[in-house]
């Protein structure tokens, strides 16, 4: 394969091609909602190229409200699933499996929500099973110690695999205490201790409807579908909201530090360089979008140029702000054999320090631009997308401004405003590393680059580093 | 079933026509988002290589990004980005494939692109160094991060020891590193020419219009001789086959696979199918049987599109405090079920409905309109057959199911593969 899929990639100077701008309009197709009186946010919107229906239920419910039981909202989210008042759980399976149709409950970092797919003929009985598996899960025990022990295997196995665990290490290094170091799957050391009634309580105080939303996209009628939907979910009862401790100050990294993570097998150091980023509400996001871009969000960026095509050292390179509701992280990542480890970090380093130092022109900057635009409606294609695009303005609080107005605020962008932009939102100092790798042969390259602490691969960033 | 009740997902909506060169065109039309797609599909994959050159498919994938007579090095990437472009590009057992997804707008520079690099791709030393360093990292990540890939490569080359499916896509590390210019320039020459690929495009665009520019861009470039047939044929396998690996794990990987016949097979609906219902859903049999029973930790099945016989794969990850016997055993007893007393109606109907939902998934957007149609005119022999497929499922019955179990399914059919820690034991 060219390039890996979940790493996102990467400069560019183009010599060749006039000075053009891509332009296509894309907006956000016609929806309708509204508040039910108990406080649900119901968001509908027709698509019927093809016969399915997508469902996006999101809800405050996430990792941040784990306290230290990590991995409870986790597991309580997929707790909604082992039954319900009337359906047990292999009933609840069966259904779903027979007419083709996904169902699924989860936890992210901030919400927790339930994401189906289902055929448009099918939805008297999936909107039925969606509604008892919000509002009446039965919380059987003998499903709750199965799950939790499939859960203990798991994170038994994310050992094995340094790509699944090196953003856990990096978000415990950056948010330290803060909730957004809540790692979701918790720890064996948390896991283990968690009953059932540390789920049903976590359910009570939770899943309520005056903070969540539900989004429904597909062939259906909007008339047909909001009497439906008011039906089902009348009886939802509103309570009291939870503090969001996610409002609560990030600290700021005060020194450079590397945290090294021994995989005493590894054949390969996997990397992030990075520290704080951006809130998904700050009003220079798209801006800071187009500018990664260039950075290290596409092939032909910087990073990926570097490290990549010029000199071989890794199958790919890339860059992310990752975004939250309060906060955010900003993380380089990338991937070298262990004798290539010390001439890949300072490549990177190389690579940040040009984008700091020179900043981006004029040629550059419009085909980011371009690029940007030109993806940017494969991004909501689908009723998935789409009820998942719902959800997020609900979350986020941004409205259809965002879709319809992207290409204006992205041609928006001129290059004096580009170049604040990296001085403002690019880290320059106090970076935060995170290697794993075999650590007798990198400890002193690690050393290098700032305060070393040594962990080993199998230990669980439970507290702060 | 009312399938054919939509107008975007009937075998109508794609055009077809074929230049003077052999490349032929396969063009769907649809306007629900301002953009489209290029897929090429080269019949070229690691089947076609030999001992000495393993991995060289997958490796000229990369090359072909790296530069060309018009377009130099790095253009072809900076000039589609520029443009609002983006690519990436896949090889397997039998294909190699290109896509490039881009805004309507952008087609022709998208056809000015590929068109160069089939009919004059240059192969710079100097790129063939720092590439053949990108793909060592591809297959060092690999191996780094998935104990399936070692597992994987290991029961391949165990189920085939005469066909080219006995070595991995990604290749030999000593094949890769002493690949040589002649290699390429030779491979180029073979299989990138206009009669071995077919052109699948979706999205915002007007066949006339494609028709248009394919002809411009397309059809000057020669056709070659078709390449070598590819005449090895795995013998019958008359015996159980069983390998084991070490790797560092915290419990053991499994994978049993039977040998099955190519896509072309009449029996290839029933195997899928019978997939399906071995692992699609946690009311699936081995599911059930395994997974909420805290025996494994996850069942799937791998049964995918090839050329030739290929494997009908089961990956099973074993819980700590379980022998990986118990749970083969397990699994030959949930087998052994089917072939005596065959499936309900229910399930058989299950399966069908989800094959219907796959469907749609599979047409839902534009992206997956072309790759899936294209797939299916290389496996098939004919995109139609995508839109068919609904219907070929519908015709499968429970004595089909239970008929390529007893014959697919047996001891001296399989290859067994365990990776664990302690392979002393």
């Amino acid at each position: 394969m060219k390039n890996i899929k979940i790493v996102n990639f990467l400069v560019c100077l183009m010599l060749t091609m006039p000075l053009i701008s891509v332009a296509q309009s894309y907006e956000l197709p016609e929806h309708t909602s509204f508040k039910m009186p108990n406080g649900l946010t119901v968001y509908l919107m027709e698509q019927s190229d093809v016969p399915v229906i997508s469902v996006s239920v999101t809800l405050p419910g996430g990792a941040i409200y784990d306290g230290d039981q990590g991995g409870l909202a986790s597991l309580t989210a997929s707790a909604l699933k082992h039954g319900t008042q009337n359906y047990t759980k292999s009933e609840l399976d069966e259904n779903l499996d027979f007419v083709g149709a996904s169902l699924n409950t989860y936890a992210g970092k901030e919400t927790a929500g339930l994401s189906a797919k289902f055929a448009s003929k099918d939805q008297e009985e999936v909107l039925k099973l969606i509604k008892e598996v919000i509002l009446n899960p039965a919380f059987e025990v003998e499903e709750f110690k199965k799950e939790k022990k499939r859960v203990l295997v798991s994170l038994e196995k994310e050992k094995e695999s340094p790509r699944s665990v090196i953003g856990d290490f990096f978000n415990k290094m950056l948010y330290g205490d803060h909730v957004y170091g809540n790692k979701t799957k918790g720890f064996k050391s948390t896991v283990s201790t968690l009953t059932i009634d540390d789920v049903k309580d976590f359910y009570k105080a939770h899943y309520l409807p005056n903070n969540a939303a539900i989004s429904i996209v597909g062939d259906f009628s909007t008339k047909a579908m909001q009497k439906k939907i008011s039906k089902l979910f009348a009886h939802w009862k509103a309570g009291e909201i939870s503090e969001d401790l996610s409002k609560q100050l990030i600290p700021k990294p005060k020194e450079t530090r590397v945290l090294l993570v021994n995989k005493g097998d590894a054949k390969e150091t996997t990397f992030y360089v990075g520290s704080r980023g951006i809130s998904r509400n700050n009003p220079d996001y798209v801006a800071i979008e187009v500018i990664n871009t260039l950075f290290g969000g596409r092939f032909t960026s910087m990073l990926n140029d570097e490290l990549r095509v010029n000199s071989g050292l890794t199958y790919g390179a890339g860059s992310k702000f990752r975004t939250y509701k309060y906060g955010g992280s900003f993380n380089i990542s990338t991937f070298t054999a262990t004798e290539t480890t010390e001439a890949a970090i300072d490549k990177t380093l190389d690579v940040l320090d040009k984008l700091l130092k020179s900043g981006i022109d004029e040629e550059s900057l419009i085909s980011a631009k371009n690029y940007v635009k030109g993806s940017f409606p494969t991004d909501y294609e689908t009723t998935t997308q789409l009820a998942d695009l719902l959800t997020d303005m609900f979350w986020f609080d941004f409205d259809q401004s965002f879709i319809n107005n992207f290409e204006k605020n992205v041609d928006a962008l001129t290059l004096k405003k580009a170049n604040q932009i990296i001085k403002e939102y690019f880290p320059a100092k106090h970076l935060q590393f995170v290697l794993i790798g075999k650590s007798e042969v990198i400890k002193t390259i690690a050393k290098k680059y700032g305060k070393l602490i040594e962990v080993d691969i199998k230990s669980e960033p439970v507290s702060a580093y | 079933m009312n399938t054919l009740a939509f107008s975007q997902i009937e075998a109508e909506a794609v055009e077809t026509f074929t230049l003077d060169n052999g490349m032929k065109f396969l063009v769907v039309e649809d306007f629900s988002i301002p953009n489209a797609n290029m897929y090429l599909f080269y019949r070229v994959g690691s089947r076609n290589e030999h001992q000495g050159i393993t991995g060289l498919s997958h490796f000229f994938e990369h090359m072909m990004f790296n530069g060309s007579k018009k377009y130099g090095p790095k253009l072809f990437d900076q000039t589609m980005e520029y443009n609002g472009g983006s690519n990436n590009a896949y090889t397997t057992k039998d294909v190699t494939v290109y896509s490039d997804w881009f805004p309507a707008s952008a087609t022709e520079v998208i056809f000015d692109l590929e068109s160069d690099r089939i009919a004059d791709l240059s192969i710079d030393p100097k790129m063939v160094e720092s590439e053949r360093g990108v793909v060592l990292s591809e297959r060092r990540t690999g191996l780094e991060n998935s104990p399936w890939r070692s597992l994987g490569q290991a029961v391949q080359a165990t189920a085939f020891q005469e066909h080219p499916y006995h070595w991995p896509v990604i290749g030999y590390e000593d094949d890769m590193k002493h690949w040589t210019q002649q290699n390429l320039e030779q491979y180029f020459e073979t299989y990138y020419a206009p009669n071995n690929c077919v052109v699948v495009i979706s999205g915002a665009v007007e066949a006339d219009e494609i028709k248009r520019l394919a002809k411009q861009y397309m059809e000057p470039i020669p056709a070659q001789p078709d390449p070598p047939e590819i005449f090895l044929t795995e013998p019958p396998q008359n015996g159980e086959r069983r390998i084991t690996v070490q790797k560092d794990v915290a419990s053991p990987y499994m994978m049993i696979a039977y040998r099955t016949p190519e896509t072309k097979d009449e029996d290839y609906y029933a195997l899928d199918i019978l997939s399906s219902l071995l692992t699609n859903g946690k009311s699936s049999r081995l599911y059930k049987s395994l997974v909420d029973n805290q025996l494994a930790a996850g069942v799937f099945v791998n049964f995918g599109f090839s050329f030739d016989p290929s494997l009908f794969s089961i990956y099973v990850v074993t819980n700590a405090d379980v022998t990986t016997e118990t749970v083969e055993e397990k699994i030959y007893a949930e087998i052994d079920k089917i072939k005596v007393s065959g499936i309900t109606d229910q399930e058989l109907q299950k399966v069908k409905n989800q094959k219907l939902m796959e469907f749609y998934k599979q047409v839902e957007t534009i992206d997956g309109k072309s790759n899936n149609i294209g797939a299916y005119e290389l496996y098939f022999g004919d995109y139609k057959k995508m839109f068919d497929a609904p219907a070929h499922f519908n015709k499968v019955t429970i004595e089909d199911i239970q008929r390529v179990a007893k014959t697919y399914f047996t001891k001296s059919n399989r290859t067994v593969g365990v990776l664990k820690t302690d392979v002393e034991e």
